[in-house]
């Protein structure tokens, strides 16, 4: 079976980290989304991948290659506009041939277990097109849909009435037989189509994900999606060149790569993340769910909560950065606050595309784009967002002109 | 309580066998075995843990030969450890028994037995079984009367299978009480504690009743009578269930799978025909007094179906549990008693029925499995078919029955003239939509109570509430909570509340309340209440409420908000609610939901 994974999309609202990035590169727990769905395709036995990109191809590419690192066959589709689901799946028939069926990824879903293989077990027992369900948090950014007493889906809600019904929503991965292609040729490519016309014909075959599942839509669903994977820990594991230096505290599962440096008096407590080559001051606090890329460095004295550093970040001295993402290439200035919760504990709202987005979490700390220079002692309000290569001046209460 | 199967063929049958075991595993899970006979040998294979760790053990599956029996066992007599499960060999090891249930004269076998030389490998009542036949096979050397006089040694209730070098081709099994069944398939034959053991090779069957042996054969089979050796002739049936109803489709556990099938089952229920439950409401109408007995989810059965008849058709039918029975049931031939049960093989309502039937009482039931002990031993019987129901803990064969007994309710009803005929219409097309009604709240709300069951996972205490015809609701649903979740879930009526156990209430201890639509005002107005109540003391109280309860919505702390429905279906609808709410709890805490921990399918055992 080849897979096709969709990765073409530009996401506006995961700005700032789509401004450079495609979202399949965005790193959760350490590894990329698009590394973690390669190695969950492989351990099922799907070698042959094609990947349809687009918006910031460079960066998958130079990644992923041809996938020999990652034991698998890539080939790449460039979808030169990006006109959905069904237009990128037709532009794939050529290579696929007469392969059937194939197995249909949304490049932007992450699940913590392997999705895949509840979906090759259901259509091998079935041996029917089936759509992978689950329930996420709130419905109201998917499609809804009806089960019946076989499982199989009767009914698809595209636009649900949010707030009234929470249906099992689509997963994002499909298996497909090659009848697709005639009903996207009958449907011009409109995938939305296709699926009513495979309900209205069979019925598709639903197989349930109750495990845990997220589409990475927002900001703070990072963090989510960050959580979720940090939880999968089950044991410490530190490196054999990591280098601590006298009194080092660790608790928990607590990852700490090759060529990492810890002063002294550094507490870590796990579930937590330190990449390669990276450096952590004296008396750091590396709290829970703190997710440090490679080559990040931890000033004197600062805390870290629940925080995903996407690597070459440095965080100055007596800095606090909770519930926050941070991309990368970024220096937050000694004395850095991330304040991460309102006065009220209300939840946080946050600006997306010009419009407030209720984020219906109490704590929500910034969001701070790749190449950001941030002075020292800013202090950052709950749900700020700094877009990439911003430059904020130190904040200062006296100079030398006095 | 466990489960035994054995396969005679003319080809290698270690791997159905293997999968037939797997298909029992319902009835009991903390060990299991196969024994399968090869080249003058008996090899057996067995350990504890559940059917596919054992077989990663063991290699069950890599065993070779054309005769064998296997056991999931449920431990009743000795712990669970390799040396108790089964098969059991004789000293020989000439025989191999599989056994279920209990052999109750064992300790007076196994003295006489020990003293006479034989050494016992187990703590289990079951070995003894191997070492008699061992023994009255020495003394003449016939494979089929060394079992049956064995057979006349052993007391209780049993059912044990065996197979012996002597007679390569050759399966002895036998009953008393417990249940087994033949399945005959082409050139080859199977047995099983229930027709789950075979469905996947043959669905024509034979069931075996007490104080009767079979020995069967790839090509054929004879039952006969233990007491007097005399043949027997047996009626052959069909089964009508599909094996895909077994299979779990797209689900990830059974317990969903059978919570969402509940719309087909409802519909299943409906299509009984009506004959059958006329018949039903005519022998209640013409009983003095008749019992509605259960016990576990099916007394709660009982005690909705207590309600039903008082409120519909002004008769006070006692639901009185399984048990109990014996202890408080007043009897007499002009009494009646109807049972419900899933299996048809509940050795506490087997019980009962015995006990009514030794005062001439007229003994009705309402069973899902067919060809089951109860469905034969009743004057009357309705088959649900509601199909396998996989999952230990009742779901979708609950509230079948719960639909079955309404539509005798309303027939006693309709028969007392109690109910014109306009509302014997009204009702019963409010039963016709609900299945529907459910497909729909099933879908719409799954994410709502799954949002409910993860915000509230940290709670180890709950009291569920209901009145009225809620009441038993409430308390079928604490049972759903504590068997799937392990949690503590106490149903209870509101009206109790203030006469001790506000006294508990705290901010650890949560409620859940099965609010009744706003015009049950009676109903309504008691359940606000009693939620009141526990506010006022600084409890949590979550609820299932119909749309248009703004009072309920004020108070509650957590809702779940179900759409305008019939009276009549509304109290259902919020137990499947609460089927959910158990299931999704279950799967945060990570429990194995389908074989919850000390829990077994039929309880066949006292």
């Amino acid at each position: 079976m080849k897979a096709v994974i969709l990765a073409a999309n530009q996401s506006e609202r995961l700005s700032p980290f789509t401004e450079t990035r495609p979202k399949p590169m965005i790193r959760i727990a350490g590894k990329y989304i698009l590394e973690t769905t390669i190695e969950f395709l492989r351990e099922v036995g799907v070698r042959d991948i094609l990947l349809v990109v687009n918006y910031k191809q460079d960066m998958i590419q130079d990644y992923f290659s041809y996938g020999d690192r990652f034991g698998v066959n890539i080939e790449y589709v460039f979808q030169e506009s990006v006109e959905g689901i069904g237009h990128a799946l037709k532009l794939c028939q050529p290579i696929l041939g007469s392969d059937s069926p194939l197995l249909l990824v949304y490049g932007d879903v992450l699940a913590d277990g392997n999705i895949f293989r509840e979906a090759m077990k259901t259509h091998y027992e079935t041996g029917e097109d089936l759509a992978v369900v689950t329930l996420p948090q709130s419905s109201e950014e998917f499609g809804n849909v009806y089960l019946d007493h076989e499982m199989k889906i009767r009914r698809l809600i595209e636009k649900p009435h949010a707030g009234h019904t929470a249906n099992y929503v689509f997963a994002g991965v499909f298996v497909l037989s090659s009848e697709i292609f005639q009903a996207l040729e009958k449907y011009q490519n409109n995938m939305e189509q296709c699926y009513q016309a495979l309900i209205q014909q069979n019925g598709l075959q639903a197989t349930l994900w109750e495990k845990g599942w997220i589409d990475i839509i927002y900001p703070w669903h990072i963090l989510e999606a960050n959580k979720m994977m940090m939880n999968l820990l089950q044991e410490a594991r530190i490196h054999h060149t990591v280098v601590m230096k006298g009194q080092v505290h660790i608790e928990g599962p607590v990852i700490v790569e090759e060529n990492v440096t810890i002063e002294s008096g550094t507490i870590l407590k796990g579930p937590c993340f330190i990449g390669r080559n990276s450096y952590i001051g004296n008396n750091a606090l590396i709290r829970e769910y703190s997710v440090l890329g490679p080559d990040s460095v931890i000033g004197y004295g600062s805390e870290l909560k629940n925080s995903v550093l996407f690597g070459a970040t440095t965080i100055g001295r007596l800095s606090f950065v909770g519930d926050s993402v941070v991309g990368e290439n970024v220096k937050l200035g000694s004395g850095t606050t991330t304040v991460n919760h309102l006065t009220d504990f209300s939840f946080v709202e946050y600006n997306v595309e010009k419009r407030m987005v209720n984020t219906r979490l109490k704590k929500i700390g910034s969001f701070i784009g790749d190449d950001v220079t941030v002075g020292a002692r800013q202090t950052l309000a709950p749900g700020t967002s700094v877009g990439s290569g911003k430059i904020i001046p130190d904040y200062l209460t006296l100079s030398s002109q006095l | 309580m466990c489960g035994i199967s054995g396969i005679v063929s003319s080809e290698n049958i270690a791997k159905d066998l293997f999968s037939s075991i797997r298909n029992l595993e319902y009835r009991g899970y903390d060990s299991c075995g196969l024994a399968v006979y090869a080249e003058g040998k008996i090899q057996l294979r067995k350990n504890t843990g559940e059917v596919d760790e054992v077989n990663k053990k063991e290699r069950l599956t890599q065993l070779v030969g054309n005769l064998g029996i296997a056991h999931t066992r449920w431990a009743t007599h000795g712990g669970v450890t390799k040396e108790n499960s089964h098969p059991h060999f004789s000293a020989n090891m000439e025989f191999a028994i599989v056994h279920n249930g209990i052999f109750s004269n064992y300790q007076k076998l196994k003295s006489e037995l020990s003293a006479e030389g034989f050494e016992f490998r187990s703590m289990t009542d079951s070995e003894v079984f191997a070492h008699l036949v061992e023994r009255a096979y020495a003394q003449s050397p016939n494979v089929e009367n060394a079992f049956v006089s064995s057979l006349l040694q052993v007391e209780g209730a049993f059912a044990t299978a065996m197979i012996s070098i002597h007679e390569p081709d050759l399966l002895f099994c036998a009953k008393n009480v417990s249940p087994l069944m033949l399945g005959l398939g082409e050139s080859r034959n199977f047995i099983g504690s229930d027709i789950n053991a075979f469905l996947e090779f043959t669905k024509t069957a034979v069931t075996l009743d007490d104080g009767e042996y079979a020995i069967v054969g790839k090509q054929d089979y004879r039952i006969k009578d233990v007491a007097t050796k005399e043949e027997k002739e047996k009626n052959v049936f069909t089964i009508h269930w599909d094996v895909e109803s077994t299979k779990k489709g797209g689900y990830s556990h059974y317990m969903l799978k059978e919570i969402f099938d509940q719309p087909f089952t409802t519909k299943q229920a409906l299509k009984i025909e009506k004959e059958e439950i006329e018949k039903m409401a005519k022998m209640i109408q013409q009983s003095q007094l008749c019992y509605l007995v259960g016990v576990g989810t099916t007394f709660y059965v009982s005690m909705v179906g207590q309600y039903f008849f008082a409120q519909f058709a002004k008769r006070h039918l006692p639901a009185v549990s399984s048990d109990e029975f014996k202890d408080i049931a007043i009897l007499s031939d002009k009494n009646m008693m109807l049972t419900v049960s899933q299996s048809g093989e509940t050795y506490d309502t087997k019980m009962a029925i015995n006990f009514a039937k030794s005062f001439q009482s007229k003994t009705g039931a309402i069973v899902n499995v067919m060809g089951s002990a109860i469905s034969m031993m009743v004057d009357n019987v309705i088959m649900q078919g509601s199909g396998a129901e996989i999952c230990v803990v009742s779901t979708k064969a609950a509230f079948s029955q719960m639909m079955i007994l309404l539509r005798i309710v309303l027939e006693v009803a309709r028969l007392d003239n109690h109910l014109s005929e306009d509302q014997y219409k009204e009702y019963y097309t409010a039963l016709e939509d609900f299945p529907d009604v459910i497909e729909t709240a099933l879908n719409e709300q799954s994410g709502f109570i799954r949002n409910m069951a993860d915000t509230s996972v940290k709670i180890h205490n709950w009291l569920f509430l209901g009145c009225g015809v809620y009441f038993p609701v409430a308390m079928e649903s604490a049972l759903k909570m504590k068997e799937v979740t392990y949690l503590h879930a106490e149903g209870m009526a509101t009206g109790f509340l203030k006469h001790g156990t506000l006294a508990m209430i705290d901010e650890s201890l949560y409620s859940l309340f099965f609010v009744p639509p706003p015009d049950q005002i009676d109903l309504h107005e008691r359940t606000l209440i009693a939620i009141e109540e526990i506010k006022a003391r600084g409890g949590k109280v979550y609820g299932f409420i119909f749309e248009g309860d703004e009072k309920s919505e004020q108070l509650l702390d957590h809702l779940i908000r179900l759409p305008k429905v019939h009276f009549l279906v509304a109290p259902f609808l919020e137990m499947i609610m609460a089927q959910l709410f158990a299931y999704y709890s279950a799967l945060k805490l990570n429990r194995n939901i389908d074989k919850p921990r000390n829990l077994a399918k039929s309880v066949t055992v006292a």
